[in-house]
């Protein structure tokens, strides 16, 4: 029912540009997350969308229609915001029925509404409460309720979970995910913590300073970001990057040295000439300990955090290079240590100076 | 959006600060060799009683004492004014005051003044008051909206709160006097005869209530608008994608939320219209005939100035709007307590 799109929507205030030529292709049903660093304009492009503030230039439409300056309210659309911003002088059930009331719609479908919102989000027993007098939690249910009893053609939602306890964020995520499955209605969710990202979008856009830095689905952007930026924000913890030195490019396969190692990645790099310097980025969950014999990168140990399940190492090479590597399983390990760290050719990323990913 | 209103960063600390300190530091050293020898006898709670007694003594010279006395007046009579030629009467002074056929009917009572004064001064404050709040809630709403030169504004409403009283009756007699400016502006521009303002019934009791609320308006619209900006923004954008039109998001959201605001308001504004005094007189005097005279001054002239003087009485009817002042008082405290308990919104 709804498919948003934005075409060159630029937002300054006064001298201040904070969106910059924002193109984007939300279509129906999708749960698109916006991510990005604090003050990226994440909020600011989702109250364009949201109608509560106007483009300085550029297109918005909500299944193909223009709504640059149609008032939020006719816009279809429902926001949950980060204070939740109930009113706190009503009761939960007043809170629900508010905006139903404005549009006039008759007390029997109101009544109705908030019914089956108050079964759907288990907020039925509170109905009469205000919401000074709930948890963190439940206070956020309710803000999603009288986001849904509107029936909107999609949710907004600006880091909805962030004021939540981290337990309470985890178990809040998976029903948001439930919900979104039951609804089927266009979600765009906006937050700043990746694995929020990671586990709730079909698509994730990656903002960086008022850009959009790569679109695409979760396992896209870990599997192959865009550029340097996305690959060191994506994944926890993030991307090592190691300098490199093309050794030679050919049609399947680029060789790099890299920390004394000379490495074949199994995938051609499109237009780089042997002697080029590169940034080579791993990830730490894919550099494991080097078996007896193999060859593998001398590192010293500097910081060992044992997490149980696996361990998190902190290494320099010999070279000066920080290296992270997450170890599955628990091992003997202490800062002050050698060790030889392997990975395997086809998990390196490369970039060239300006970020951008070659390979 | 919330990231624009974080606190503002600790100021860093000036050399000049730790140079101010040295003094300072230097005395409080020199204080705590007895204090600290004090406080080993006194106590803890004793200290704190003890840091509480200038205080104390302040309040009780020049508050609780003379309320003793006033009360003490109010059951003597005569007309002179030391305690040692006044004779006992018991309760006759507000059984004089009460001394009425008709309450309805000031001319009726036998303090015919007292009566007049209440009714005049009962009016005042209900116009004043009720006009007072309208006006300074809707400073208040202008004052809240981003306009520019809005700290200018807001400085321009609550000047006239630094004025002293006198200082305001003074200035608008000196505008609404027969030969006063707003006569004279009226003939330059209209080529209107002059006209004696404060010596109409009807323009005087205009006058003493909107120089009051002239004087007083910025104080109570300030109450308001801090009011008015504790409402979080978010909530009107909330209000704005539920589609509620304006007088709604009027009646329904800022209004309630604005209640505490509002209320003290209301006491504190009820308050001080009871005791109006200063302005009015320096106007109009009491004029025209009694037509402005309120509860102060009539307690006022009464006590001090007229020829007919009665202390007793003057004393017995400043304990009866005493008596008024501290239901208000009460009702405040009760009010402000009650918002407490609701602060966690
Ligand atoms: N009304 C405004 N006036 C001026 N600058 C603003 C305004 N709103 C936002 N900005 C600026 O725009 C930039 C982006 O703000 P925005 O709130 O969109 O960031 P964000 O990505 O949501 O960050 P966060 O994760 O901290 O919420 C910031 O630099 C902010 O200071
Ligand atoms: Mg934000």
């Amino acid at each position: 029912m709804s498919r948003i799109t934005l075409e060159k929507v630029c937002k300054s205030f006064g001298a201040l540009g904070v969106l910059h030529d924002i193109d984007l292709d939300i279509r129906d049903g999708e749960f698109v997350v916006f991510v990005g660093p604090s003050g990226c304009g994440k909020s600011t492009l989702l109250r364009q969308i949201a109608g509560l503030d106007r483009p300085t230039s550029g297109e918005i439409h909500i299944d193909g229609k223009l709504v640059n300056t149609v008032p939020a309210a006719d816009r279809g659309l429902a926001m949950v915001f980060q204070s939740y911003a109930l009113y706190p002088h009503m009761s939960v059930r007043q809170n629900l029925a508010f905006g139903l009331e404005n549009a006039r719609m008759p007390r029997a479908e109101i009544d109705k509404r908030i019914a089956e919102a108050a079964r759907m989000l288990e907020i039925g027993d509170y109905l009469e409460r205000r919401p000074g007098q709930l948890s963190g939690g439940q206070r956020q249910r309710v803000a999603i309720g009288r986001a849904i009893v509107r029936n909107p053609t999609a949710f907004l939602l600006d880091e909805p979970l962030s004021n939540l306890d981290a337990e309470l964020r985890i178990s809040m995520r998976a029903e948001l995910s439930a919900l979104h499955d039951r609804l089927r209605t266009t979600m765009i969710y906006v937050t700043h913590d990746q694995i929020e990202a990671m586990t709730l979008a079909s698509r994730i856009v990656v903002l960086r300073k008022g850009r959009v830095e790569q679109v695409g689905t979760p396992l896209d952007l870990y599997n192959r970001p865009a550029n340097r930026f996305v690959a060191g924000f994506i994944g926890a913890p993030s991307m090592n990057f190691v300098k490199g030195t093309v050794v030679e490019a050919g049609d399947t396969a680029t060789s790099v040295s890299l920390m004394g190692l000379s490495v074949a990645v199994p995938r051609p790099a499109a237009g780089v000439a042997p002697g080029q310097a590169v940034s080579v980025g791993l990830r730490p969950q894919h550099i494991s300990l080097a078996g007896d014999g193999g060859d593998g990168v001398p590192v010293e140990v500097t910081l060992v955090e044992a997490l149980g399940s696996e361990t998190v190492i902190h290494g320099r090479t010999g070279g000066g290079e920080r290296l992270q590597a997450v170890l599955a399983g628990q091992h003997a390990l202490r800062a002050g240590e050698s060790v030889r760290l392997a990975f395997a050719p086809a998990d390196l990323h490369l970039f060239d100076d300006a970020g951008l990913r070659l390979a | 959006m919330s990231n624009r209103h974080e606190g503002q960063e600790a100021r860093p600390a000036r050399r000049s600060d730790g140079l101010l300190l040295i003094p300072v530091k230097a005395v409080m050293q020199v204080i705590d060799v007895p204090l600290r020898a004090w406080q080993r006898l006194a106590g803890l709670t004793g200290m704190a009683s003890f840091f509480l007694l200038p205080n104390m003594a302040v309040f009780a010279i020049f508050v609780l004492v003379p309320f003793v006395i006033n009360f003490v007046y109010s059951v003597t009579g005569g007309t002179e004014i030391f305690l040692d030629q006044r004779f006992y009467v018991g309760a006759a002074q507000y059984r004089d005051i009460f001394d009425c056929r008709s309450y309805l009917d000031p001319s009726t009572c036998v303090e015919d003044g007292f009566w007049v004064s209440t009714r005049n001064t009962a009016l005042f404050v209900v116009v004043q008051v009720a006009l007072m709040i309208l006006v300074a809630l809707v400073t208040a709403l202008v004052l809240n909206r981003e306009i520019a030169g809005r700290s200018f504004w807001r400085a321009v409403f609550f000047f006239p709160v630094l004025l002293s009283p006198v200082v305001v009756g003074l200035i608008w007699r000196w505008i609404l006097q027969r030969q006063g400016l707003l006569n004279l502006v009226l003939y330059e521009l209209f080529g209107f005869e002059p006209y004696s303002w404060l010596t109409d019934r009807n323009a005087a009791f205009a006058a003493a209530v909107g120089v009051t609320i002239w004087a007083r308006v910025g104080f109570f619209a300030l109450i308001l608008l801090a009011g008015l900006q504790a409402i979080p923004k978010e909530l009107y954008e909330a209000a704005e994608m539920d589609g509620t039109r304006r007088t709604r998001v009027f009646f329904r959201i800022t209004l309630p939320l604005l209640m505490p605001n509002l209320l003290v308001v209301l006491v504190l504004g009820l308050i001080r219209s009871v005791q109006v005094f200063d302005e009015a007189y320096v106007l109009t005097g009491g004029g025209p005939g009694t037509s402005t005279m309120y509860l102060t001054q009539y307690i006022y002239e009464k006590g001090f100035a007229s020829d007919l003087r009665d202390p007793g009485l003057a004393a017995a009817a400043s304990i009866l709007m005493g008596a008024v002042l501290v239901v208000l008082t009460l009702v405040q405290m009760a009010a402000s307590r009650r918002n407490e308990k609701k602060g966690e919104r």
